[in-house]
């Protein structure tokens, strides 16, 4: 048992799910979030707060419920994340609102209630980031820039906040989620999509949520201890190519 | 007048710096190197993996583009020098690739080549910088010349038996401009990077490809 006192952002599902339960069998006593109710399947000794991270109250709400559950925070993991499938110029006000919100603001209102306690006692901060905060995904625009965001905020925090903080950023690519599924839903024929997709990555899969805890699981333990500041890439190969495969034509 | 008088002088050091540095070139067995004002464009593109590139041809791909790269540089270097004391805007624009960023399938040895140039238009930017020498690379990505037919051609293309026109098609189709590049776009970039106008860029790398690779790979939907 660590006996850490951890909390991920959006541990319902999907990596923030894997993620938890990672943490979790490594011994660390971990709080979860999201914005419905505690799902039926987390387990018992997972703490769950109902909290929407674009509050910043409510993201004050769930670290102060970790610090008074289970001692002060030392490892956050901000996952929580949303995506709206839309170019820039078909993107509402509230789509802004939404993404930001969640992507952004979250990120930032969560690690700014942890830093006082990390600051004081040590820890470490592993943001979810994605791919698409460096090269683009074709009609996402506030997504891609909601990550670029992550990414830039964690490069901050590890220069202001170090030595007595860590933070990293882990840039997922094609996972098997229910957002990558809602993606290659929007394909003529999904099936095909997904063939193609699973082709253009050297590891000829796709990424698996456990592939992303596991390297959140090492950023956030004592082997990473003079690691900070960067983004790691867990995308099977995808990016290290070429956007354009003339072999799969 | 006298800015006419400058610029001549300009253009006739610039051909004898240039001029030196082929004959250099060529006391050191580089052939087949052509050159354009002050920037580097000689390159080979060998289309083969790693497991099927022999040594000769691994050490051949890194004579030409890097080695042939170091030596111009080394042998311009001290001319350039003399030419920024006297006032003139001295640059190097070496040619990378956007396969020094990602890589192309079965292009092991020209990856790495231009990854080396990369480093090496960095390291010289940072070392002669404060001679008043500026370091860049253009990084071209998909550009019409006899290389790229060579590459649509070549096993490397992993091809399925569609002809060349329906390749050069689908590679339209993917760049976000639509369109592949021409000589002439990079004739512009450099001409650019050679300016004046240039005058605070140095040691980047500057890519050129339509925007390919801004963009992840789109997925056939």
């Amino acid at each position: 048992m660590t006996g850490r006192s951890t909390v991920v952002t959006g541990g319902s599902r999907g990596i923030g799910r894997a993620v938890v339960e990672r943490l979790r069998a490594g011994g660390d006593a971990v709080t979860t979030c999201g914005r419905g109710a505690r799902p039926a399947d987390l387990p018992d000794d997972v703490q769950w707060v109902t909290a929407d991270v674009a509050d910043p109250v409510a993201a004050r709400r769930v670290v102060a419920f970790a610090n008074e559950s289970s001692g002060p925070v030392t490892v956050l993991v901000n996952n929580a994340g949303v995506c709206v499938e839309r170019t820039v110029l078909d993107s509402t006000d509230d789509d802004w609102d939404l993404v930001v919100g969640v992507n952004c603001r979250g990120v930032f209102s969560m690690s700014r209630a942890v830093l006082p306690e990390m600051d004081r006692l040590g820890g470490v901060i592993v943001n979810i980031g994605s791919i698409s905060g460096s090269v683009a995904d074709p009609s996402m625009a506030i997504y891609n820039a909601s990550k670029a965001f992550v990414h830039g905020l964690t490069r901050s925090i590890a220069v202001d906040h170090g030595p007595q903080v860590r933070c990293n950023t882990v840039c997922p690519g094609w996972i098997e989620t229910e957002m990558a599924d809602d993606g290659f839903a929007l394909a003529q024929d999904p099936a095909a999509a997904r063939a193609d997709a699973v082709a253009r990555h050297p590891a000829q899969r796709l990424g698996t949520p456990t592939d992303i805890a596991a390297m959140v699981a090492w950023l956030a333990s004592d082997e990473a201890t003079f690691v900070t500041g960067q983004a790691f890439t867990v995308d099977g190969g995808l990016t290290a190519a070429s956007p354009l495969r003339p072999g799969s034509f | 007048m006298g800015r006419l008088s400058n610029e001549v002088d300009k253009v006739d050091r610039q051909e004898r710096v240039l001029q030196a540095v082929l004959d250099l070139l060529a006391e050191h067995g580089i052939s087949g190197v052509s050159m354009r004002a002050v920037a580097k464009r000689a390159g080979v593109e060998l289309e083969k993996t790693v497991e099927d590139t022999t040594r000769e041809e691994w050490n051949h791909s890194f004579a030409v583009n890097v080695t042939g790269t170091f030596l111009t540089c080394k042998h311009a270097l001290p001319l350039l020098r003399a030419a920024a004391r006297g006032g003139v805007s001295a640059s190097v624009v070496n040619f990378g690739s956007y396969d020094g960023f990602i890589a192309d399938p079965g292009l092991a040895a020209y990856c790495a080549t231009k990854g080396a140039v990369h480093a090496l238009t960095r390291a010289l930017a940072c070392d002669h910088g404060p001679k008043g020498i500026r370091v860049n690379a253009v990084c071209p990505g998909y550009v019409d010349t006899p290389m790229l037919q060579s590459f649509f051609a070549g096993a490397g293309s992993g091809g399925r038996g569609g002809t060349i026109d329906d390749m050069q098609d689908a590679v339209r189709e993917v760049h976000p401009l639509k369109r592949y590049g021409t000589p002439d776009d990079v004739a512009n970039l450099v001409h650019w990077l050679a300016s004046d106008e240039a005058r605070y860029a140095s040691g980047q790398l500057w890519v050129l490809d339509g925007g390919l690779t801004a963009q992840v790979q789109q997925m056939r939907v």
